[in-house]
């Protein structure tokens, strides 16, 4: 292959690693073509390598939360964590982050350590409880990290969704430690969101906390487990069969505010 | 149909009440299916029995109606705050305090809009803890608050608020993170009321969206270092996390408030400083694959504070004694 004209990715992983990433804007960069393996949109479609119905590193089964208990709560965090640190990570090398602004570019890099943090950490809270590594398909995060804009659009609509997520699942936490590090969580992410929305926002000034998540009793924005679940599934960025297996207690069940989705 | 006379034996407090329940109800709020189908039919006096019930069936116990209380005061200190800072104060005084510094806010593209929205929401969250059940119980008015720190006196450290706008907007900040603390650290208390918890989850995420807004205007000014983040998130613990540029003639007065702000409360367990690292026992500043340094494991989770250490916080800005 002549330097610097052609890439031949093989899989999607190779995307998100950095020495490809810098060929890969490189070879974009002078109208070189990226060549894609067959075996990138395999592990795309279909993880299920050795026919034993594990898929993306591991089981339907694994992946299935039991809501029930404090601990699926927290895997349930975790599911979206990984999301966030996933995309975030991802991001940091996409044509849309280098097209930001240094200013806004700080933002990205703040947001990716926090959220990769807050991966890590349930991962070691969770211990051998926790749900595995989910695998996700880097061709469309590939796409929602394409341009500038439809980066900040989605990690708005990230953390925004991580906001309603944790606002709707405090009440299923038994115990008071578990809560109190959800609430520790929920404002940075609450910050992020603001931030991002600011970003996106210009000089009018009220989109951090804009009317289309604050509602008319100064409510933020909160969802139950199976919209957030359903919502992110609708992302396709999940290769991983993440999903609701046992529901959070129903007697304390609350009405869903709409979906953020940014404009 | 004839409600009058049903309608005039309750108390008008109930109704208003009642009103916002409704408005809850319509917009997807819980309610018992009692209430759904009274207020489908349009029979007032049955959707009004059973939404007192609704209402006051749970009505907050004692330590329950304690925190909604101390939140109202919070929320009612915030409100009278910006409303003075726009102008908007009942109180001629308070407004006249904040002209030379509302001039210079309101010169900055989107920050007039800015402090509207979230005076906007300091209003609605009066209104949802009385919905709530929490009452005025310190007797606050639009003249209970000096917000130079004085407590009446009109000449505390804080006086420098009312004509600088940096300044303005360094204590406006350490206001919203009071309030995202204080609402985590109460959380708890609110376990036995998942609906209350919840409303609070709520109006505490709001006010970290302010504090993120406020710090992002402090930063663009191009007068705070850049410890005041970008994403809006809170670098390091006690005095230094504030990003404090300049604390005027009183600065160690100032410093030290804003060392109780971000820094640890009474009782470090419960309520450590920002600066905490060690989260549900783990140190994480040594995760696995998350080797970022000190300063982003900082950030990347906020710290509760106590009640009292609140009071503590705030009480200068009273002139009633709060508890």
């Amino acid at each position: 292959m002549s330097d610097q004209k052609e890439l031949v990715i093989s899989s999607g992983d190779q995307l998100l690693q950095a020495t490809t990433r810098r060929k890969f804007l490189g070879v974009m960069g002078v109208g070189g073509a990226i060549v894609f393996l067959p075996s990138v949109f395999a592990a795309c479609n279909n993880d299920d390598n050795n026919g034993t119905g594990v898929v993306g590193g591991g089981t339907a089964a694994q992946f299935t939360l039991n809501l029930s208990d404090d601990t699926g709560i927290l895997n349930y965090a975790y599911v979206l964590e990984q999301l966030e640190a996933a995309y975030y990570t991802a991001a940091l090398g996409s044509p849309g982050f280098a097209a930001l602004s240094a200013n806004d570019q700080e933002v990205l890099n703040d947001l990716q350590k926090h959220e990769v943090i807050h991966r890590e950490f349930f991962k070691m809270v969770l211990g051998s409880k926790a749900i595995p590594a989910i695998v996700f398909n880097t061709t469309t995060v590939g796409a929602l990290t394409a341009t500038k804009d439809v980066l900040l659009k989605t990690s708005q609509l990230l953390e925004d969704t991580g906001v309603s997520a944790y606002n709707g699942a405090g009440k299923y936490l038994t115990s008071s430690a578990n809560l109190l590090l959800a609430g520790k969580i929920v404002s940075v992410e609450a910050r992020h969101a603001a931030a991002i929305r600011d970003i996106r926002d210009g000089a009018n000034g009220r989109l951090f906390a804009g009317d289309d998540v604050i509602n008319p009793q100064g409510l933020d924005v909160k969802a139950e487990p199976s919209t957030v679940i359903a919502a992110v599934g609708g992302l396709n960025v999940l290769v991983s069969p993440v999903s609701i297996g046992t529901g959070p207690n129903a007697a304390i069940k609350s009405a869903d505010t709409p979906a953020p989705s940014p404009s | 149909m004839d409600n009058q006379p049903i309608l005039d034996s309750i108390d008008p407090e109930l109704i208003e009440r009642l009103a916002v329940r409704k408005a809850e109800i319509d917009r997807g709020s819980w309610a018992s299916p009692g209430i759904i189908a009274a207020l489908a039919i349009g029979s007032v006096p049955i959707a009004i029995g059973v939404l007192s019930k609704d209402l006051y069936g749970q009505a907050p116990s004692a330590s329950i109606k304690g925190v909604l209380d101390f939140a109202l005061a919070l929320e009612i200190f915030e409100n009278e705050f910006y409303k003075a800072v726009l102008g908007r104060s009942a109180s001629a005084a308070q407004n006249n305090a904040f002209t030379v510094v509302r001039a210079l806010a309101l010169a900055v593209p989107g920050a007039g809009n800015t402090l509207d929205q979230i005076q906007k929401h300091e209003v609605q969250h009066i209104a949802t803890l009385q919905a709530a059940g929490a009452t005025n119980v310190f007797g606050l008015t639009e003249a209970s608050f000096d917000f130079t720190g004085a407590r009446g006196a009109g000449n505390g450290p804080f006086a420098k608020a009312t004509t600088d706008l940096p300044f303005l907007l360094q204590v406006a900040q350490g206001a919203e993170d009071t309030g995202v603390r204080a609402y985590k650290g109460q959380a708890a208390n609110l376990m036995s009321s998942p609906g209350l918890l919840e409303a609070a989850l709520r109006i505490h995420s709001v006010e970290a969206r302010h504090a993120s807004r406020i710090r992002r205007m402090r930063r663009a000014a191009a007068n705070a270092p850049s410890s005041v983040r970008w994403s809006g998130t809170i670098r390091g613990g006690g005095a230094a996390a504030a990003g404090a540029a300049d604390a005027g003639p009183d600065a160690a007065a100032v410093t030290a408030a804003f060392q109780s702000i971000y820094g640890a409360g009474a009782n470090s367990t419960n309520a450590p400083s920002e600066s905490n690292t060690m989260q549900g026992g783990i140190d994480v500043t040594t995760l696995a694959n998350a080797n970022f340094g000190l300063e982003a494991a900082q950030e990347a989770f906020d710290e509760p504070l106590d009640r009292a250490d609140v009071v503590a916080i705030v009480q200068g800005f009273f002139i009633p004694t709060i508890s």
